[in-house]
């Protein structure tokens, strides 16, 4: 031990000269300066967005190509400009059973044909369904452009939809629900919406295990008759090509899609609740509250959706936002809350959720509608807006990163139709949001009448009696009995 | 402070005296397209570059090569628990500030610890690079280490692990497959430690592990982005040139890496919605010329819906409700892992043997040339993913460093994935896919 210290004592008294020296220039336990507070940014660099070229080929099939080259693959998607809000009215689910389908075998090719395919050209193949549109999205290595179109072609213009895969489809749409059916969060959102569209066509987003097994074959081949064709679709095409070689490869693969003019339907506008509703659907199995609040506001061309987007940043966008830092951080009702907007072609949707500790229900949604009221009274500090605005600038490029994320931005421009506003001008657009545009928003938009979902187990009752009038609702969105009066 | 050796001394002082020196640039090498340059200060921080201006971000990943490897038995979850005490604040940055500084400018961020590594990560508007440099030093320096913070997130985690059980009925019996399938202690813990060892740390032991492993020598900075080398390399050189070298990191005692026995057992979980099977193998350690035959025999096997098992159990026999697995690596150490769940003993009976009679068809059978083709270019397509944002290519560049201590290229490495032919498909089932594999029955009565 003691010759082993040996070393370590002179070391000590070598380091205790050095440190005597050292201290004149750095006091003991000081620290360089530049250590005490953070660095200030460097001035924004400049963002160039990838251009995005577009063509329509003779059948009216619209192109949008943007050309990157960090990537060896190619990412495409097919828009269909019609969505669940086109199903008929009594065969919601419809539109998501024929979007599922179509992969699911053509002339050519079963559906495993499909599938080897795809996987052979290092692929996979994704379908969405939306209100106003359907999207089939496709990814795969950058030499296989042809390969990719040619089974873009036989999927899209050679469907069979057999019998026996329609039944695959529909017993996995069951499985997927079933997982789904005990999420309070899915149930929280699904009634939300199921109230704000009762009385228009998205309602149809709706559907359960019985309208699917509703579904039979004849109506999806009619609907695929009556809205799967070129002048009704367009196509994004991500990669590393220049309009002229893609409309070129795609016109060989795809121009002998035939044009149809078919009926378009178009969703009405939709007015918001001017009355507050409160619903509370009983799921024995949760252990604390989730909370779904929301109304209608605009469509998503207006005019006010860049100050909209920083009016949501400031409320509740991140856990910087106003409802976090409240309802968590400053009155530990909350495990989160933050707000969301979700807008379509005829109509958008504004919603604040939360979960919450169960006692606390009440008083939570007190504090989110308080929140609301102020934003109706109070203007919001330009120091506020300038922080949202920070936010948003500098998370924008992020969003648009992988190819698949950059093509579902600019899928969504394409298939709204949205106007250079959103993309190359998206940087001006929130430079220019200062406290008078966005003030305003909150008297403007009727966010003070929501209708209220709380999904919690039975004593969350308890916490709820102070509300004049209580819905109650069962987990699959029906209405069971309400409590309280009022007219 | 602690002690340090003369030699650590004579670092800590030049690395004082060199601040304004520039370190020595190593050499550019162009792969997969894309740029890089290797740097390493005096005091023995790596650091990786990689500039790509296309979009105005920056992607910033610190690697500490440490991870629930070097923990030693009683006090599991220590690495783990290091990684949440770096939220906890430093010296100059508040509790929790490093998310919130990151989310006010739009950034991203988030942190994980391997069996091997913890890495910190994030992405951030390319003109706030200095900001996450301020904070990664910072907590690289003058990490809070109280009392009261270790108590804190001991808590959480012990909650964490708590709500994780309740979550995922399977939980405890994938760590009982881990401990048969990974031979020895430091392979085989749990990342998350058990809750009994969680409550045995203490603030020294944290506080030792810490000076023991999150040292500039025992750290990779690796940032992707849009970034300027004669900008960059001061700012790095100001906030991590003076923090001081670490003693070497002690050598962590791996044990002996002993073969496993063949093992066929049933355990019972009455708190499983439905039964499955375990099955796992060792396979060739990690870079050596079998592994890279064996990543395309697994996706033969089991990666993606055109996979042998998946197309057997999923779609043509349904035998199966959930089928998932594949290689997975600790440190050098791979095996081949699946567990399929099924509806009920019969159908989990009828999979079990459907499993082994993929594995036995590969062995006895030549694959085409057809799926050779489609295996390879799914494969490919997930190589490629890893470079598919800044983070994920900061990160690979990082990790890629310290498990091979030099890059690249990888042009050459996928090539040597790419180079196995079908005859080799079948040859490497049948040096592996022995019958010295541990097999659970997961039984639910």
């Amino acid at each position: 031990m003691r010759v082993e210290r040996k070393p370590f004592l002179l070391h000590f008294a070598f380091f205790a000269v050095l440190a005597f020296f050292f201290n004149t220039v750095f006091p003991l336990n000081a620290q360089e300066r530049f250590r005490r507070s953070p660095p200030l940014p460097e001035p924004f660099s400049e963002l160039s967005l990838p251009e995005i070229e577009t063509h329509t080929l003779s059948n009216g099939l619209g192109l949008a190509i943007v050309r990157r080259q960090d990537q060896p693959v190619i990412s495409i998607r097919v828009i269909i400009l019609t969505g669940e809000s086109s199903s008929p009215d009594d065969l919601p689910g419809l539109a998501t059973l024929c979007a599922r389908m179509i992969t699911k075998g053509t002339t050519n090719y079963k559906a495993e044909d499909v599938e080897e395919k795809v996987e052979s050209i290092g692929g996979s193949i994704n379908v969405r369904i939306y209100p106003d549109y359907t999207e089939f999205t496709l990814s795969f290595l950058g030499d296989y452009l042809d390969d990719a179109l040619q089974l873009l072609s036989e999927i899209l213009q050679r469907p069979t939809f057999p019998r026996i895969e329609i039944g695959n489809v529909q017993r996995s749409m069951f499985y997927d629900m079933a997982v789904q059916a005990e999420n309070p969060e899915f149930i929280a959102r699904r009634l939300l919406y199921q109230i704000l569209f009762e009385s228009h066509p998205y309602r149809k987003i709706i559907f359960d295990q019985g309208s699917i097994k509703n579904l039979n074959r004849k109506d999806i081949v009619s609907f695929y008759s009556d809205y799967y064709h070129p002048n009704n679709a367009k196509l994004v095409l991500i990669g590393n090509l220049n309009l002229e070689i893609a409309s070129r490869k795609v016109s060989r693969y795809l121009s002998s899609w035939e044009k149809k003019d078919a009926e378009l339907s178009y969703a009405p506008l939709l007015d918001p609740q001017d009355q507050m509703k409160i619903c509370f659907v009983d799921l024995p199995q949760a252990k604390d509250a989730t909370i779904y609040l929301g109304n209608i506001i605009f469509p998503i061309t207006s005019q006010d959706y860049f100050p909209f987007v920083v009016f949501n940043q400031v409320i509740g966008g991140t856990p910087n936002s106003r409802l976090f830092m409240h309802l968590r951080e400053s009155k530990a009702f909350a495990y989160y809350a933050f707000s969301e907007m979700h807008l379509f072609k005829s109509c958008g949707v504004f919603l604040i959720t939360a979960k919450v500790l169960t006692e606390y229900c009440y008083d939570a949604i007190q504090e989110i509608l308080k929140e609301i009221n102020n934003l109706r009274k109070i203007p919001i500090s330009s120091q506020e807006i300038e922080q949202a605005k920070s936010y948003l600038i500098g998370n924008f490029p992020l969003t648009i990163q992988t190819y698949d994320n950059l093509s579902a931005k600019i899928s969504e421009i394409q298939a709204f139709g949205l106007s250079r506003d959103h993309w190359e001008r998206y940087y001006e657009n929130l430079m220019r949001i200062n406290t008078e545009s966005v003030s305003p928003l909150g008297q403007k938009y009727s966010l003070h009448t929501p209708v209220v979902i709380i999904v919690g187990n039975n004593e969350i009752m308890e916490y709820l009696k102070d509300f004049e009038q209580v819905y109650v609702y069962s987990p699959d969105g029906n209405l069971r009995y309400k409590i309280g009066e009022k007219e | 402070m602690i002690c340090r050796t003369p030699k650590s001394h004579f670092f800590f002082i030049a690395a004082i005296l060199s601040l304004a020196l520039a370190s020595q640039a190593g050499q550019i090498t162009e792969e997969l397209s894309f740029p890089i340059k290797h740097y390493t200060l005096k005091n023995g921080l790596r650091v990786i570059l990689s500039e790509d201006n296309s979009l105005p971000i920056v992607a910033v990943a610190v690697a500490y090569n440490v991870g629930s490897i070097n923990e030693v038995p009683g006090k599991t979850g220590l690495a783990h628990l290091l990684e949440n005490l770096m939220f906890q604040g430093s010296r100059n940055v508040g509790q929790m500030q490093h998310y919130s500084f990151i989310q006010k400018i739009g950034g991203v961020l988030n942190a994980m610890t391997t069996v091997d590594k913890t890495i910190f990560y994030q992405t951030v508007p390319s003109n706030q690079l200095a900001l996450v440099l301020w904070l990664e030093s910072d907590r690289m320096t003058t990490l809070n280490i109280t009392p009261s913070n270790v108590e804190n997130i001991k808590n959480q985690l012990i909650e964490d692990i708590q709500l994780r059980r309740e979550s995922d009925p399977y939980l405890e019996n994938s760590w009982y497959f881990d401990q048969l399938l990974f031979p020895g202690f430091a392979y085989s813990h749990p990342i998350l430690g058990t809750i009994a060892d969680i409550s045995r740390i203490s603030t020294q032991d944290v506080r030792n592990f810490f000076a023991s492993y999150y040292t500039p020598n025992n750290t990779v900075l690796s940032i992707v982005g849009d970034i300027k080398e004669q900008k960059v390399l001061p700012l790095i050189q100001k906030y991590f040139s003076t923090i001081p070298m670490g003693r070497p990191p002690p050598v962590t005692d791996l044990g002996e890496l002993t073969k496993i026995a063949a093992i066929d057992e049933t355990i019972t979980n009455p708190m499983a919605p439905s039964p499955g099977f375990y099955l796992g193998y060792t396979l060739a350690p990690r870079y050596s010329e079998d592994f890279y035959r064996l990543a395309i025999t697994e996706y033969v096997l089991s990666k993606g819906q055109t996979s042998r098992m998946y197309k057997r159990l999923i779609d043509k026999d349904k035998t199966a409700i959930y089928m998932g697995g594949g290689i997975e690596t600790r440190k050098d150490h791979s095996v081949f892992k699946l567990f399929v769940r099924s509806n009920n003993d019969i159908m989990n009976e009828r999979s079990r043997r459907a499993v082994f009679a993929e594995i036995n068809k590969i062995k006895t059978t030549l694959i085409s040339e057809e799926e050779l083709h489609k295996t390879k270019n799914i494969f490919k397509m997930d190589y490629f993913r890893q470079f598919d944002t800044a983070l994920n290519k900061a990160i690979f560049l990082a990790e890629d460093l310290l498990d091979k201590g030099n890059h690249g290229p990888w042009q050459e490495e996928l090539e040597k994935y790419l180079a196995i032919s079908h005859y080799d498909v079948s040859r490497m089932a049948n040096k592996y896919f022995k019958d010295e594999r541990i097999l659970i029955t997961l039984d639910i009565k």
